[in-house]
């Protein structure tokens, strides 16, 4: 029997830090709902492909390719909130919790602005969902990645509040880092989709 | 107290047996009813999801009798076609998403920890959630089938039969909200799954000393990681062509229904490889402990499951070949088809060499996985056949088609379920089940399956196609049915029996002490059933076999220093396992379910307007909110 055999403690954990917001299981589970995320988009950009491979015209006769003012405004706010995100986490890491305030909150608010720059750019989209398989995709896609800013836009609006409340420490911080996580990758995987979605029926 | 080393060091004295009487309070789940809604250890969970999945797979058998008792003769008029169509629909969907796919991860949840001498999972009430999520969608889409609303389009739903104009009503929108929902508990298994085994394995058990099954588990989540999107994106194209008049699948409107093949298969196919991964570590437990020596060639083993793994994605189209592909295209996906083998192989050749001479005891799981060899292969010959194009354009949609699939997926994953079921049932129950009982089973089980499936490779050379309700008695036919009949009727008894071996010696099974069957891996080391904490101290490790070499050493070695007063269980780096830090986690608590409650609202009202998308995004939301919400006093250490 495994219980009579004499023990020997072979590591201490009594000196081990109970805080690690860097290295915690809880990034990693953040990394993997980015790889499943990420897979979502793969998945939606070849079926783009694929329904444009397999139709004569695309996008279908009479309609634009959707105009690139405000989608090329929306690339430059994105990766902006994400500087302000990683300023924030520098900020926490340094213990100046109130820069770690401002900066979440300056990146709540770009993101904000990035989504009334969707809003009117989808508002723009000279083709319903309903009318041929280039608006349904265009619109899915579309609607994703909106879908995902709202929700990193909330997210971060509550790991906001929390530092606006003086909850976060340079060690008690895991809720920023895995949020920034996030945020990097919402600001990132909007690359290939405008690439995919504005620049590709143009050139290809 | 928060050093509970040397305390521990005697447990059976006063101080020892005071400490661990604290953890096990501190990890101890509320009781009652309303306490059964906060429970978050994965020793629940994980036995949940079994349970649950075994209620499915009862439920979804009990379809596939009913579909043998109609065919059992020709013109029978047992079931009117529609209700047929609705009953093969469920019979397969349930046994895909609702039993294998959960009874897997439910022995993971249950096991893996245990095997990496964690005390619980990276995140128990994501793991809470998981199960919410499933059990609400799995009862919602099964009871459809009694409503008389239940999809009748075949388990993938192939456009444009499952499109708004030749499937009206209901039902294939509770396949795609239902099935999407229940993808989610898929996901979030897997993620905790990844995670654990990253990052929460013992000190000094570095990758090369994980158990086998652990591997398969690694395997198998990575796989639901990038299989289960496509299905989620194919499900919800799907469903919004039939709410909200898009066209991703209407040719007419530029849409493709071929697309809808793709992305259904590149999930569908590594989908046959997410249930059996795991069964071979099932099997290679088995076969290890009861062969009494370490795993042949574990390195081997190790690389088979990883490419088989990713030779899986490559199959997809195999499922495709009389859709009209290119001539390229088909033969690369016939090369890699028949390339599958190549891991298969080595697998089976590791299982022998370890089976090679020595002195096997053939108690009940033994036997199990000999009947698996025995049907497994077969089912792997048979794909062989219709992995080649030529061959699959003769047989594809009949007959011979249901035969190969139910060889490989009831040869390949169930019987190991079943070994899996009775090697580690004393461990989780602390009864043994009964031998007498489990023998007649695996027999019965193995002698009804043959009857029942083998005859049917002869149905579909004949030329009797899959899916149809009933045939003509010119056809002739109708011997061969009704010995399958015969044979699904002594395989539901065999299977019944474990059922009721299961319940009976729950409370009459001889008690089971720590380690009944001598294995080798950490889940062995605590009492049987676990205690709350797992392990009254977290073990450490020297190299793959710690119960064999123990003994041997003299001497076991453990984590000291771990409090007692909150849930603590040490993180490890990634591949040498060694201590980096201690993660707290996380008690009881009901906001798991509340969420999943939000998220089946949201999911089930798409059905009805698609406004459930904004209410369940929102509700979800908060419910989260409440989830992670930091609660006073905040931590300080």
């Amino acid at each position: 029997m495994t219980k009579d055999i004499p023990v020997e403690v072979a590591v201490d954990a009594s000196d081990i830090t109970r805080f690690a917001p860097h290295t915690h299981p809880l990034w990693w589970g953040i990394l993997a709902a980015v790889a499943i995320e990420a897979a979502v988009v793969a998945n939606l950009l070849t079926s783009y492909f694929y329904l444009w491979a397999r139709t004569d015209a695309w996008p279908p006769e009479g309609v634009e390719p959707p105009p690139l003012l405000w989608p090329t405004l929306i690339l430059v706010v994105l990766p902006l909130s994400s500087v302000t995100m990683w300023w924030a986490g520098k900020g926490s890491d340094a213990g100046r919790m109130r820069q770690l305030a401002l900066g979440v909150s300056a990146s709540v608010l770009l993101a904000c602005v990035a989504i009334g720059f969707r809003s009117i750019q989808i508002a723009q989209f000279d083709i319903l969902w309903s009318d041929h398989a280039y608006g349904s995709i265009l619109w899915a896609i579309t609607g994703f990645h909106y879908t995902h800013v709202v929700s990193a836009i909330v997210g971060t609006a509550a790991v906001a509040i929390l530092a606006w409340m003086g909850y976060f420490t340079p060690e008690r911080q895991l809720g920023v880092v895995v949020d920034t996580l996030y945020w990097y990758f919402v600001a990132g995987v909007y690359l290939p989709i405008y690439l995919v979605l504005y620049w590709a029926p143009r050139l290809l | 107290m928060t050093d509970v080393g040397p305390a521990l060091r005697h447990r059976d004295d006063a101080e020892g047996r005071e400490t661990l009487a604290t953890i096990e309070r501190t990890w101890q789940s509320p009781k009652g009813f309303f306490g059964w809604f906060t429970h978050v250890n994965h020793t629940n969970i994980g036995r949940r999801f079994v349970a649950t999945a075994l209620i499915f797979f009862a439920i979804a058998g009990v379809l596939g009798l009913l579909m043998r008792w109609q065919l059992s003769a020709p013109l029978n008029e047992v079931l009117d076609p529609d209700t047929y169509n609705q009953v093969m629909t469920v019979h397969g969907t349930a046994m895909m998403f609702l039993f294998a796919i959960p009874a897997m991860e439910g022995i993971a949840i249950y096991l893996v920890p245990l095997m990496i001498g964690a005390r619980d999972m990276a995140f128990p009430r994501l793991n809470a959630f998981g199960y919410y999520v499933y059990l609400i969608g799995g009862v919602i889409f099964l009871l459809s089938l009694p409503l008389g609303i239940a999809p009748a389009a075949g388990w993938f739903n192939y456009v444009p039969l499952s499109n708004k104009e030749f499937s009206p009503g209901l039902g294939v929108d509770i396949w795609t909200t239902m099935i999407t929902f229940i993808e989610v508990a898929a996901l979030t298994a897997a993620v905790e799954l990844i995670v654990t085994i990253f990052k929460l394995r013992a000190p000094g058990m570095s990758l090369n000393r994980m158990p086998i099954f652990v591997w398969a588990v690694l395997v198998m989540s990575f796989m639901i990681l990038f299989a289960m999107p496509s299905v989620i994106v194919a499900s919800a194209m799907l469903m919004m062509d039939r709410l909200v008049d898009t066209q991703f699948f209407v040719a007419e409107a530029g849409g493709s229904p071929l697309l809808w093949q793709h992305l259904f298969w590149f999930f569908g196919h590594p989908e046959v490889y997410i249930i059996f991964v795991p069964a071979l570590g099932i099997v290679t437990s088995v076969v290890v402990t009861f062969a009494q020596r370490p795993v042949f060639g574990y390195t081997a083993l190790v690389l088979a499951l990883v490419s088989v793994g990713m030779v899986s994605f490559g199959l997809w189209v195999h499922h495709m070949y009389t859709t009209g592909l290119p001539f390229m295209g088909r033969s690369f996906f016939m090369a890699a088809s028949a390339m599958i083998s190549i891991p298969s192989g080595v697998q089976i050749f590791c299982w022998i060499m370890t089976l090679w001479g020595a002195r096997i005891r053939f108690e009940v799981p033994m036997l199990w996985v000999l009947s698996f060899f025995a049907v497994f292969i077969t089912g792997g010959l048979t794909g062989v056949m219709v992995a080649s194009v030529p061959f699959d354009r003769q047989v594809h949609d009949t007959y011979f088609v249901v035969a190969h699939f139910h060889y490989v997926l009831v040869g390949g994953a169930v019987f190991p379920l079943m070994a899996g079921l009775y090697y580690w049932y004393p461990k989780a129950v602390g009864r043994m089940l009964s031998d007498r009982m489990g023998k007649w089973s695996v027999g019965l089980s193995f002698v009804g399956f043959n009857l029942a499936f083998f005859p049917m490779h002869q149905l579909g050379l004949e030329g009797m196609p899959r899916r149809i309700y009933t045939y003509l008695p010119e056809m002739d036919w109708g011997f061969l049915n009704q010995l399958a009949t015969v044979g699904a009727i002594i395989l539901a008894v065999g299977f019944g029996l474990t059922f009721w071996n299961l319940i009976y010696s729950a409370y009459r099974g001889t008690v089971a002490d720590e380690n009944p069957w001598n294995a080798p891996t950490l889940e062995w080391a605590t009492t049987s059933p676990p205690l709350n904490c797992n392990f009254a101290q977290q073990p450490v490790v020297q190299d793959d076999r710690p119960l064999w070499s123990w003994p041997e050493r003299g001497k076991r070695t453990v984590v000291g220093g771990l409090r007692t007063d909150r849930r603590e269980t040490m993180v490890t780096t990634l591949l040498d396992a060694r201590p980096q830090s201690v993660q707290v986690l996380p008690g009881p608590t009901p906001w798991p379910f509340v969420s999943a409650v939000a998220a089946s609202v949201g999911f089930l009202g798409l059905i009805f307007s698609p406004w459930f998308y904004l209410i369940g995004f929102f509700g979800a939301f908060v419910t989260f909110v409440f989830w992670f919400w930091p609660r006073k006093p905040y931590r300080e250490d």
